[in-house]
């Protein structure tokens, strides 16, 4: 078997000798240090009154959090108030990505659904999404829709642009192949044209959910009984910094787990996508 | 293996093809003049010329890819209206389908015509098979290396049982080692299953190795058929062949090509 034209890219599994050098260079140990670094000039900087009373130290806020997790703040615990938060997230990102993906792979298969939608769409589009707060409530109240609605405008955008320029993207040749081997318009559509948006279509999805959470805690801020928006405005309101940089510290938790859920998803459906090796 | 209903029957037939493109609604660029020519069955014909010769773009009408502007192509007689299966073509920058396995590439054509899951299964790892790639049947195009994807391609043109193969500088990405490994390779499947080839290259010594007959095209725009050579050395051919290099001198004579 000759092995001029048949390499494949393989990784190569070094062993390597258990050294201190080999530790100290090791990625998660690294990690582990920047960690602690920064949670230690945290502390130093909340104990030497940097912001004066405005920086709780770590531990005031992990013990905060955990009273929150069984006191519940205006009727609910923490859980509760991630999940209101979540809630309102999932609502509004599922509408919105449903009627923004398939409009935008419309858009770009169809002339005509283009022209219709396009002008409008490129009128909203630079306008964010926190400008129509206000008439929100005008129109839903203060209640759980306006706040909803906010996350549909938001991340409309992100979704229908990317599934757009997914479509837009894709190498016409490749549809030149599907023709030869016999494919017509339909199968040019479903077997090249959606598998190869795919991957930008996750690429939106990630946006939209990072514009999804601004929305939602901006929402939260105006008006919300609950929520982690609301967790933040209540304890700058109660003059307490640990509940503050709490809600935060939970934000940050829950937003990368949800995106790290779509990133699951994403090589689920498209198994294919290389992997860039962080190493 | 394939019987040939008619050695010498004429397969393809390009009657006095001419393609002009008209960019901009002004501009127009003629591509291609009054090419005709022949082809027999099983017959492997190589079509020769430097960059910018119209050769892709002659290759493309016979697809069925682009309309001529004169002229027209037939294929067993039949007038060549618009992309299909009866022709497999082999595309220079590869274009595998990058969301799909070696099999699933290969099996995409069996598949748009509805041939069921097990029957065509089969049909790809035949000529999975046939083009050596054996054992590779779940990797994604993104492992493998430039010569290993363009089997892939062969393979998948192959796999729709067309009429006639047609083979867009399928090498010219590939570094000069894995060019000759492929030559090789093409030679190999050819020999072993039969069909209509029509080969665009740029490339004396490929035209050479596998062509049975050369058609060389004047070098610029519009095109037009400069020469046709006949080879007739044995296969298995050696580059460094004696006659070889006549035929080589000889064509870049008449030709005026320095390739």
């Amino acid at each position: 078997m000759v092995d001029i034209a048949n390499e494949i890219k393989q990784q190569v599994q070094e062993r390597r000798p258990f050294t201190p050098a080999m530790i100290l260079t090791n990625r998660w140990f690294l990690y582990a240090v920047s960690m602690l670094a920064f949670f230690l000039i945290w502390d130093r900087a909340a104990v030497a009154r940097v912001f004066s009373s405005g920086l709780p130290r770590p531990q005031e806020v992990v013990l905060q959090l955990w009273r929150m997790m069984f006191d519940p703040l205006a009727g609910k615990s923490l859980p509760g108030h991630v999940w209101a938060s979540t809630q309102r997230i999932l609502i509004g990102f599922a509408i919105a990505s449903l009627v923004a993906v398939p409009l935008g792979l419309m858009m770009a298969l169809n002339r005509y659904v283009n022209a219709i939608v396009k002008p409008l769409f490129d009128l909203l589009k630079p306008m964010p999404p926190l400008a129509w707060i206000s008439i929100a409530i005008l129109w839903f109240g203060i209640g759980e829709t306006s706040k909803v609605f906010i996350i549909v405008i938001g991340t409309f955008v992100p979704c229908l642009l990317d599934a757009y320029n997914g479509v837009r993207l894709v190498e016409p040749e490749l549809y030149d192949v599907i023709r030869m081997l016999g494919g017509n318009r339909r199968h040019e559509i479903i077997q090249v044209c959606f598998p190869a948006a795919f991957p930008a279509i996750f690429a939106g999805l990630q946006i939209a959910l990072s514009v999804a959470w601004s929305c939602v805690l901006a929402a939260e801020l105006v008006s919300a009984r609950s929520g982690l928006g609301f967790i933040i405005i209540m304890g700058m309101n109660l003059s307490r910094p640990a509940v503050v940089v709490g809600g935060m510290v939970v934000i940050a938790l829950v937003a990368w787990g949800m995106s790290q859920l779509v990133s699951v998803l994403e090589r689920f459906v498209c198994p294919w996508k290389r992997e860039i090796d962080g190493q | 293996m394939r019987e040939e209903k008619n050695p010498g029957h004429v397969k393809i037939v390009c009657e006095d093809i001419t393609k002009v493109f008209i960019q901009k609604g002004k501009q127009r660029v003629h591509v291609l003049d009054h090419i005709s020519l022949d082809v027999k069955e099983n017959e492997f014909v190589v079509i020769l010329g430097p960059g910018q010769s119209g050769k892709s773009t002659l290759l493309r009408v016979i697809a069925g890819l682009e309309t001529s502007t004169e002229g027209r192509v037939l294929i067993d007689g039949q007038e060549v209206e618009g992309p299909g299966p009866e022709r497999g073509l082999v595309f220079q920058g590869y274009m595998l389908f990058a969301w799909k396995t070696v099999l699933g590439n290969v099996e995409m054509g069996p598949k748009l015509r509805g041939i069921p899951k097990k029957e065509r299964r089969g049909i790809a790892a035949h000529y999975i098979h046939l083009v050596g790639l054996d054992g590779f049947e779940n990797h994604y195009p993104h492992q493998l290396s430039g010569g290993m994807k363009q089997r892939v391609g062969i393979a998948r043109a192959y796999a729709n049982s067309p009429e006639v193969m047609l083979l867009d500088e399928p090498f010219g990405q590939l570094d000069a080692q894995t060019r000759y490994y492929m030559e090789k390779e093409t030679a190999r499947i050819w020999e072993t299953e039969k069909r209509t080839v029509v080969f665009v290259t740029n490339n004396i010594d490929e035209a050479i190795y596998l062509g049975d007959r050369i058609i060389t095209l004047e070098g610029k725009l519009p095109g037009r058929m400069k020469s046709t050579c006949k080879v007739d050395l044995p296969r298995p051919r050696e580059h460094t062949d004696a006659a070889f290099l006549e035929l080589r001198q000889k064509i870049i004579e008449e030709t005026h090509l320095l390739l």
